[in-house]
């Protein structure tokens, strides 16, 4: 791979893609990043990384033989400096961080001024979407960018939930998708990325999203966000199992208070981040959920982690959520302000070291699920704005009970 | 005449010779037990601070071990405990030293017995520590596991793994501590094997019902989830 980057020599824009097994969606990720070179940036020298992590599906080789083979369809005058494509697995603790890691040395390497990745599974991804994270890299002045999507209503819940509104409250800028999973960064970002001793942690595992955004903020990069329409990416793995998703996604973000807990403790009231890109409205498939089951979940939850919840969330805020479990389906709600409540002392009980990491937050699964039902009950004759308008009311409650979290943060 | 003082003063002369012998020895007892008590509480009062300052009541509370001693009606600190648990060992082998000082061959061969015994004492201290503290984790990984995938008996099964785990801890220590141990390997095997003969009975002929019930319940639960769920928590 040296004597590869030796032959590239250095380059503009650094596009990366990391990849486990996605032989079936990465041509199309590939094609539409080659695109998006060619007609937005045809004067910049560009190359495409691919980090992957050992496929045995021939995931590299869709890579090496994916192309725009005929631009005149697509653009009316052909690139003049060439697209590189480099596929290569790489090295180290298995897991998305560890192929970031790889790209942003890369980039380093090159000397770029701009970077973006993009997931591998992504179905709906087009050419604007390089330009929309790259532009306000090179022109906007700007280090990091967050993608903006549209998205249903019941999707994104843990980011609706917890992540949007807790890393807003706590930073004080409101990136709407901190965990999106394909942002845009500039290459003096990425170097200092490389400077932070984390790749031997989970952020090389699970946990690089909210890591790269938490970072940027924190460390006082400029941060913008793009909106980038609908995302649709490959079904989900069916096995793939929501308290181990929990525990990936909160477990990050908590580490990230710790770290960053001097920064946070002095941020008062939160501010918009500039966005870029057209908004428009997309029409998003319908959205199947068994609310009867979640709430058994829930209540299911009370009975057997009862003991759990009661030292965690202490006797007041538990007899709510019992009294909650005994509500019946149609009358079910699960108020914003226990529910920040909940977070805050799951935040503190982590601090505290209540208990192993794991258990503490995988025993949330349930109150996640209860306070996931009451929103799909409460948001299905909604509308979109109406919807966004109840997280918008979630995020005022973080911001509201922030002095909770502070007071007894020691 | 002569013969008889004689007859009378060798026992004494014995004695006196044999008390010259014992007091230098008792004395050396003495000065045994004292320095030794004196070092326990030394080192009792350095350990009390140093549990102090590592937070160690906190680390009790977290780990359930102040718990596990509120029920068995102790109500002192857990560094407190742990101050008089390592004094008091100190004491006695203080005493054991002390006493193996008078060269007395009775007590010369408890004290051998004694020392020979302290590793399996230690060893059977720290499998009942590590084993507490693992049986306590695993219960808890089945009861968060069980009851997130809405098991509605995840406590129960829970309290069974951690009762499971105590027994075979328990035999593991009765063994360790040569406490009869073919009771303890016959009496383990009856009880073990006897939970496993008694679900197996429970399930495949008693609770046949109810066991189906279960199967098909938590099955179409799966179903459910796989034909419903679509939402992207993510």
């Amino acid at each position: 791979m040296r004597e590869h980057l030796e032959r590239i020599g250095n380059a503009d824009i650094v596009i990366g893609i990391p990849s486990f097994n996605n032989a079936r969606t990465i041509g199309h990720v590939v094609r539409a990043i080659h695109a998006g070179l060619a007609k937005y940036f045809p004067e910049h020298k560009a190359v495409i990384v691919n980090s992957d992590g050992g496929s045995t599906d021939g995931t590299m080789d869709v890579v090496h033989n994916s192309s725009i083979e005929d631009f005149n369809s697509i653009l009316l005058h052909h690139r003049v400096e060439p697209v590189s494509k480099i596929a290569f697995p790489y090295s180290g603790i298995p897991g998305k961080g560890s192929a970031f890691r790889t790209i942003f040395e890369i980039a380093e390497v090159l000397g770029a001024k701009a970077c973006a990745v993009f997931d591998s599974d992504l179905r709906s991804i087009t050419p604007e979407w390089v330009e929309l994270l790259v532009t306000p890299i090179l022109k906007g002045g700007y280090d990091y960018v967050s993608p903006l999507y549209h998205r249903h209503k019941f999707d994104g819940t843990i980011t609706n939930s917890i992540v949007y509104p807790l890393t807003r409250t706590l930073y004080g800028k409101r990136v709407r998708q901190p965990i999106g999973g394909d942002f845009g960064f500039s290459g003096s970002l990425a170097q200092f990325y490389l400077t932070k001793d984390v790749w031997q942690t989970d952020v090389a595992r699970f946990g690089i999203d909210i890591w790269m955004t938490t970072t940027a903020i924190a460390n006082g990069f400029k941060v913008t966000q793009s909106f980038l329409g609908a995302k649709i990416h490959d079904a989900k793995d069916p096995g793939a199992d929501l308290s181990s998703m929990l525990y990936q996604v909160v477990s990050a973000t908590f580490e990230l208070m710790e770290t960053y807990a001097e920064v946070w403790l002095q941020v008062h009231g939160t501010e918009p981040v500039p966005t870029f890109g057209f908004e428009y409205t997309v029409g998003l498939e319908p959205v199947n959920v068994n609310t009867a089951r979640m709430l058994n979940t829930f209540r299911e939850g009370i009975r057997n982690l009862g003991d759990i919840w009661l030292d965690i969330l202490g006797a007041g805020d538990f007899g709510e959520i019992e009294r909650l479990g005994a509500l019946p389906d149609s009358e079910f709600h699960f108020p914003a302000g226990l529910w920040v409540q909940v977070v805050y002392d799951y935040a503190l009980a982590y601090h505290k070291r209540k208990m192993p990491v794991e258990h503490l937050i995988k025993s949330m699964t349930p109150l996640y699920i209860g306070k996931t039902a009451s929103f799909i009950l409460q948001a299905k004759d909604m509308g979109q704005m109406e919807a966004d308008a109840e997280i918008e009311k979630l995020c005022q409650e973080f911001e509201n009970r922030k002095h909770y979290l502070v007071t007894n943060w020691k | 005449m002569e013969d008889f003082i004689n007859l009378i003063l060798d026992p004494l002369k014995e004695l006196f010779l044999k008390f010259k012998v014992f007091v230098p020895n008792f004395l050396a007892m003495l000065v045994i037990l004292f320095a030794g008590i004196v070092i326990a509480l030394i080192i009792k009062r350095f350990l009390a601070k140093f549990l102090a300052a590592i937070n160690f009541d906190s680390w009790s509370d977290r780990m359930g071990f102040t718990k596990l001693m509120r029920r068995g009606s102790m109500w002192s600190k857990p560094s407190a405990v742990l101050c008089e648990i390592v004094f008091w060992l100190m004491v006695i082998v203080t005493l054991m030293s002390g006493l193996s000082a008078l060269q007395i061959p009775a007590i010369d061969q408890l004290v051998n017995q004694f020392f020979s015994y302290i590793p399996r004492l230690f060893s059977a201290a720290m499998i009942l520590i590590i084993g507490y503290l693992l049986s306590g984790f695993i219960s808890r990984t089945v009861l968060i596991a069980a009851a997130n995938s809405g098991f509605h008996y995840a406590k129960l099964l829970a309290q069974a793994v951690h009762t499971m785990l105590i027994v075979l801890i328990l035999a593991m220590i009765m063994e360790q501590l040569h406490i009869a141990p073919s009771i303890v390997l016959a009496a383990f095997s009856i009880v073990f094997g006897g939970i496993v003969i008694a679900i197996a009975i429970a399930f495949g002929v008693g609770g046949i019902d109810a066991a189906r019930r279960i199967i098909e319940k938590e099955a179409s639960q799966k179903r459910d989830e796989r034909q419903r769920d679509e939402i992207d928590h993510i």
